[in-house]
């Protein structure tokens, strides 16, 4: 495989969002104050289900372990 | 008599139709050697459709340098250092995360990236602190993840010390 990454399961929109998050840190301190807001994400999700809602799930956590996964699959 | 004057009227008039082939413009001034640079952030535009003579990319492929009429391409481009080199002779330089870079067929170009700044908006601490603190995490006992993701890091520093030396 090509990317390293890809084979731990990470997306490159993964890839691309560590890269930029990494890049915004590097920053001087006036630049990356203004900067570091852009990457900030906190989105949640519920699954509903016969009428009631599920539990409260944040978005990242939940991308994070079905990369987790899918690494787990292919390894299989 | 009528004959001659005629004649005469067709040799006057053939220097004129000359001239006229000469200043007739040709293939080679009509092509511009500029190429059109759009340079675009998600919350930022730093070249909009702007006329400049080179750009020089870091590709997935290798390093290229991008002229007028280049070859249509669609280049990944990693993390890294863009160069333009702008109509008036001078040149800029640009920091970027990694994104895509199009060539279309009419001498234009469209480089995307998440996060582009000039080398002198970066600062040195901040680099060499987190090389330190991505290497840990790289060569430690995180999960697949963790570890994956610290090698991205460490693949985007390397690159920025390496361009800001």
């Amino acid at each position: 495989m090509a990317f390293a990454w890809k084979a731990a399961g990470l997306t490159y929109n993964r890839y691309l969002a560590v890269a930029a998050r990494v890049v915004r840190r590097s920053l001087k301190e006036d630049k990356r104050l203004q900067a570091e807001r852009r990457g900030e994400m906190d989105l949640r999700f519920a699954k509903w289900e016969n009428g009631k809602q599920g539990e409260n799930k944040s978005l990242g956590e939940a991308n994070a372990s079905a990369m987790a996964d899918a690494a787990g699959q292919e390894a299989k | 008599m009528s004959a001659f004057r005629l004649s005469r009227v067709a040799l006057r008039a053939r220097p004129t139709k000359f001239q006229n082939a000469l200043q007739r413009r040709g293939y080679a001034e009509a092509i511009s050697d500029k190429i059109k640079l759009s340079l675009a952030l998600p919350h930022q535009t730093i070249y909009k459709s702007t006329d400049v003579v080179q750009v020089n990319i870091p590709a997935e492929s290798g390093d290229m340098g991008i002229l007028a009429n280049h070859v249509p391409s669609i280049e990944q481009l990693k993390p890294g250092l863009i160069e333009i080199i702008e109509e008036s002779g001078g040149s800029k330089q640009f920091f970027l995360s990694g994104g895509f870079a199009v060539v279309q067929p009419d001498s234009k170009l469209s480089i995307n990236a998440v996060e582009g700044y000039a080398l002198e908006d970066f600062s040195d601490e901040a680099v060499k602190s987190q090389i330190s603190e991505a290497s840990k995490i790289a060569g430690g006992s995180g999960s697949e993840q963790d570890i994956a993701e610290a090698k991205i890091e460490l693949e985007v520093l390397e690159s920025l010390q390496a361009a800001m030396k």
